[in-house]
């Protein structure tokens, strides 16, 4: 066997180009699967870490679920609740330091601050603040305040300088800055920009009595899990969440689950590419080296020894390539994290490479290319040694040998994504790619559905491919005998053509189902926000506002302007969940008018009548689907000791966009009232008809001095769209490299072609062929081969695309809207692809001498 | 036999590399070939006659010497000139038929026609290949693919394919070295009573006296060096006897 592997070895050496060409190709793959893995990793860390950082030695947060906060009665509640051994409540709000304020009305707002008020004793407690400088709150403090690091570098802050906050009771107010904490502060959403003040003086800051949330520690011999019960048994006055840190770290991961899983199921994708090209290859050597085989045969080699030799290429190539992978994924897993990096609140840092994911990304990448292998170190074990004495190559790879190999390397595959599939993403629902609001949502069976049919799709490949190579070559028909003979050519081996076109369909398919998801996302973005907002620019404010507060009454007194209408978005507890919700003004939707109500869905006017009336609630078509909820129904909602029942007035089509769904709109009266709403959190502008160009500077010098942000609703569409478009862009490149993949194997199979084919070449060129002739039917080959899998390629990518949309619907009713451009351009890049990979072989054909062509066998 | 001279070989040489050394194919070659003549080229195995035969139909240059077809000097011209000659002005027959096998049997007569951009369906390309078709007897099948049709059956597919743009010159290699006795008979009849009916200049590469014994003129090589010269005359009878005589007398 030595003398055998030695025989292997060789054989790679001797075709060299092939061999480096299908290493390229498995290293490709398993450079997306090592990015992907250790993405996944990081996120995965940064999570931990950050729900680590948010909840210190809490063992359990008790988090206010309405805006008002948890009442005193509560905490009083909570922290005597027996089994509690330090109950730290605190307040989280967001304002800007005091000089922003006194901005010049054209310049834009900074970035706002987090100031956490804290209860000085018992905070410490549970949470670790290592300080930098100066020193901790004491209970004794008032009006002092302890920053970040990040904050203080940035605005350039030292110990004993004052910090002017904005805040919505008080009006500004200063502080003196006693001591530096190090690092970013615990609040991940604060992104550094942390003050953290007594709780009572943030309370009067900004005008409220309750907390945002209670961190609790548990006494001895109590657990988490006693401590829920206990405090579910006692607290029954308001709404609330419990969370332990698990609880946070999943609610964190769930956000990046479906990009991890996306990410996988790209990574699985190329890497079922990389197994046509090492499936290809080694098919064709073998068919190529039938007489050689035949010849060991003859001389006593067993059928086991031969394949032995076809498995060892394998794994030297599936090692060699996946020790290159792994060396590329590192530097692939960089750009992926930086790319991704400013579209969520966890902040990523250099990707996570441990030994354990390495080990994974080689074990895979070489069980990929030993799978792949299999069939035809099959085939080869069971060539007779009779055929030492046949002239010429074998026939083609039988179809039944091709669905065998296919349906073991996916499940190969998809046993190893099952493995690795990442944590937090339940099958069917809950995690979401979200991006600016927006969704991209789906569990395991989706991925495996899109996996499955990409494999049944190349399985069909055969069948339609006669018709659709004749389709294919319409473009070439130009050169008319080279079309004809390329076209010709690729009928001969079917199954190789479909093998060397499956990479193309998949790597395809998947950039066109990523582009048609996006596109459809995008787009149901902009279509919702232009739906639902009842005007063309939003005030922002990043505290709530009264809706009656003197600076929106000077606003709407501008000129131009033609209403302001507030709205504020908060959760309510309906169903035992958390359902978002928003308070608008039913008089001012009435007079906008571009709610859609849908039919049966209620009368407009008599539903925005109702709402400004109280007791009344407008729900989303999709809510109404999903929990069976009719016009006239009453709806339930748990505010505390005494519910909340609002009856159905309408339903609308889109509602206004929550975090991760839809609001159900109630009036002004409920939202202030039960539901414990503090004020808008924004408001929309409406202009007079061929005013808004006039009367915009204006209205946003106004609302810049009282810290309102403003952006008109194409600015907020953009956002959307950016962040959404880097994580698409991000995929989509992935996929690309499976088209890279099918590149490789193109120029593998067409080199293969082009020396099989050599007498036919040399009988073409001495009947008077030209070279030329020769160089443009093996690339017009090529071309009627890229475009044929590129159009499977679209068509599959539209189909999975269209599921992709049908399942990321969640709360919004996407619509299935190819970005037909963008498709267009993945079919020119999969024909560009594979004509660039033609050249080489190309050149080779048309190079070849006559005579030595004519003594090829 | 026709008056004028149709191809013509002044002084080839041809020297392949092989590994270390040079080897010298053929050594100072010259011959005449006059329009219309059918002329065998016989010699053991490593005599350069297949050499030869492909400088003679360009499709190789030769180290030295020229090669004149029909008034063009082939060694001369460029890749794409020659190529145009050969499509224009030669036919090939090979000992392994070379047919295309995507292709069916009327595909691979019409091949030079499709090469050159001529509608083989239609005109009078389709009239030529119908001919072709029935001199050799194979309008029958002219739906087959090569796979289907026997090895005679293939030869004269390529004998047709060689015939159908009425070359100057006919360079056939071995063309019955892959066939059986009765079936190689057939194909030298076939070329045989092309040159004799018309006119067609053929030059035939062979070690098989039978087949040269068709010849109007049979040149033996040996060493890369024309050694001898037997004038056949054109004849009805193609009895291999008075060659095999002299073959004998050369001690071949």
């Amino acid at each position: 066997m030595r003398r055998l592997s030695s025989l292997a070895w060789r054989n790679l050496q001797a075709r060299l180009l092939r061999s480096v060409l299908t290493a390229a190709g498995v290293a490709l793959g398993v450079a997306v699967l090592f990015a992907s893995l250790s993405a996944s990793a990081t996120m995965d860390a940064a999570v931990s870490r950050a729900a680590a950082d948010e909840m210190g030695h809490s063992a359990l947060r008790v988090q206010a679920l309405e805006e008002r906060g948890l009442s005193r009665e509560t905490v009083a509640l909570v922290t005597k609740a027996a089994g509690v051994e330090v109950a730290a409540p605190a307040l989280e709000r967001k304002t800007y330091l005091a000089p922003s304020a006194a901005l010049t009305p054209s310049a834009t707002l900074p970035a706002p601050v987090t100031v956490l008020g804290i209860d000085a004793v018992a905070e410490p407690k549970l949470h670790d603040m290592p300080l930098s400088g100066g020193r901790l709150l004491t209970a004794a403090d008032t009006l002092s305040a302890v920053i970040t690091e990040t904050l203080a570098s940035g605005e350039r802050l030292q110990i004993g300088d004052p910090i002017t906050l904005n805040g919505a009771g008080s009006g500004p107010t200063d502080f003196s800055i006693v001591g530096i904490v190090a690092g970013d502060g615990s609040v991940p959403e604060a992104a550094g920009r942390l003050v953290m003040v007594p709780l009572s003086s943030a309370q009067a800051l900004f005008g409220v009595t309750g907390v945002t949330r209670i961190d609790l520690s548990t006494g001895p011999g109590v657990t988490a899990d006693e401590l829920i019960g206990q405090l579910e048994a006692t607290i029954k006055t308001e709404p609330y969440l419990l969370a332990r840190t698990s609880d946070i770290a999943d609610s964190l991961r769930a956000e990046t689950a479906d990009f991890r899983g996306t990410l996988l199921l790209v990574a699985a994708v190329v890497l079922f590419a990389g197994a046509f090209l090492i499936f290809n290859t080694l098919s064709m050597t073998v068919t190529e080296r039938s007489r050689e085989v035949g010849l060991l045969r003859a001389a006593g080699t067993t059928r086991s020894q031969v394949m032995g030799l076809v498995l060892l290429q394998a794994f030297a190539l599936g090692a060699i390539g996946s020790a290159v992978g792994v060396v590329a994924g590192v530097g692939l897993s960089s750009l992926a994290l930086s790319w991704v990096n400013s579209t969520g609140p966890i902040s990523l840092d250099a990707p996570d490479i441990s030994i354990g994911s390495v080990l994974l990304a080689l074990l895979i990448g070489v069980l990929v290319t030993l799978a792949a292998s299999l069939e035809p170190a099959w085939r080869a074990g069971r060539i007779p040694p009779v055929e030492a004495f046949r002239r010429g190559p074998k026939g083609a790879v039988a179809g039944a040998a091709r669905l065998r190999w296919l349906v073991l390397v996916f499940a190969v595959l998809a046993i190893a994504a099952l493995a690795v599939w990442p944590s937090g993403s339940p099958g069917g629902s809950g995690a979401t790619l979200a991006a600016g609001g927006l969704t991209l949502s789906f569990g395991l069976l989706g991925p495996l559905v899109v996996y499955g049919l990409m494999l049944v799709a190349v399985l069909i490949v055969p069948v339609i491919l006669g018709p659709l190579l004749r389709l294919a070559g319409i473009p070439f028909r130009v050169f008319r005998n080279e079309e004809r003979l390329a076209r010709s050519s690729l009928a001969r081996d079917i199954s190789r053509t479909t093998l060397t076109a499956g990479a193309l369909v998949m790597g395809l398919a998947m950039v066109v189902a990523l582009g048609t998801a996006a596109a459809s996302v995008r787009q149901i973005g902009q279509r919702w926000l232009a739906e639902t907002i009842p005007g063309s620019e939003l005030l922002t404010s990043i505290h709530p506002i009264s809706p009656t507060d003197p600076a929106i009454e000077e606003i709407a007194a501008l000129p131009g302007v033609k209403s302001i209408s507030p709205i504020a978005l908060f959760g309510v507890p309906l169903g035992g969940v958390r359902q978002e919700a928003a308070a608008i003004s039913g008089k001012d939707f009435a007079a906008d008018g571009r709610l859609v109500f849908v039919p049966d869905g209620g009368d407009p006017a008599t539903a925005f009548a109702a709402l400004d009336a109280g007791g009344a609630v407008i729900v989303p078509k999709s809510l109404a689907n999903q929990s069976d909820i009719l016009l006239g129904d009453t709806l339930t909602f748990a505010t505390g000791e005494t519910q909340t029942k609002l009856r159905v007035v309408g339903i609308v089509a889109h509602s206004l966009p929550g975090d991760s769904q839809e609001a159900v709109l109630v009036g002004w009266t409920d939202a202030l009232g039960p539901f414990g709403a503090t004020g808008a959190d924004f408001f929309a502008v409406r202009y007079q008809p061929g005013l808004e160009s006039a009367a915009r500077p204006e209205v946003d010098a106004t609302a810049s001095q009282y810290a309102l942000e403003s952006a008109d609703l194409g600015s907020v569409r953009g956002t959307v769209g950016d962040a959404l478009d880097r994580v698409f862009r991000l995929l989509d490149a992935l996929a690309l490299v499976a088209v890279l993949i099918a590149g490789l194997g193109l120029a593998n199979t067409l080199s293969m072609s082009v020396l099989e084919r050599g007498r036919e070449i040399g009988v073409l060129r001495a009947i008077g062929m030209s070279s030329r002739q020769i160089w443009g039917m093996v690339v017009i080959e090529a071309g009627i081969l890229g475009l044929a899998g590129a159009l499977i390629g679209a068509v599959l990518g539209l189909l999975v695309g269209g599921l992709l949309v049908a399942w990321s619907s969640g709360g919004f009713g996407l619509t299935f809207d190819p970005p037909w451009v963008s498709i267009a351009l993945a079919v020119s890049f999969g024909v560009l692809i594979s004509v660039t990979a033609s050249i080489y072989p190309a050149g080779v054909a048309s190079r070849q001498s006559i005579v030595r062509a004519l003594q090829h066998e | 036999m026709r008056d004028g001279t149709i191809l013509e070989a002044r002084n080839l040489t041809k020297r392949f590399r092989i590994g270390n050394r040079d080897v010298e194919v053929l050594r100072g070659i010259s011959l005449k070939v006059q329009r219309g003549e059918f002329v065998a080229v016989m010699g053991p195995s490593g005599s350069g006659k297949s050499t030869l035969l492909q400088l003679l139909g360009g499709l190789d240059r030769p180290t030295s010497g020229d090669v004149i077809l029909d008034g063009e000097i082939v060694s001369q011209l460029s890749d794409r000139e020659a190529t145009h000659l050969r499509r224009e002005k030669t036919g090939f027959v090979f000992q392994f038929f070379n047919l295309i096998p995507l292709l069916d049997v009327y595909e691979n007569v019409a091949l030079p026609y499709t090469i050159a951009g001529v509608d083989p369906r239609h005109g009078a390309a389709a009239a030529r290949i119908r001919d072709v078709l029935e001199m050799v007897n194979l309008v029958w099948c002219e739906r087959n693919r090569p796979d289907q049709l026997s090895a005679g059956e293939q030869q004269r597919v390529a004998l047709a394919r060689a015939l159908v743009g009425s070359p100057a010159l006919l360079l056939a290699d071995e063309p019955t070295g892959n066939l059986d006795y009765a079936t190689g008979g057939e194909i030298l009849n076939e070329l045989w009573r092309s040159c004799d009916e018309r006119g067609q200049t053929i030059v035939l590469v062979t070690h098989d006296a039978r087949a040269a014994a068709h010849a109007d003129r049979v040149l033996v090589m040996g060493d890369g060096k024309i050694r001898d010269e037997i004038q056949l005359g054109r004849r009805k009878d193609s009895g291999a006897g008075p060659l095999i005589a002299r073959l004998a007398q050369l001690g071949l």
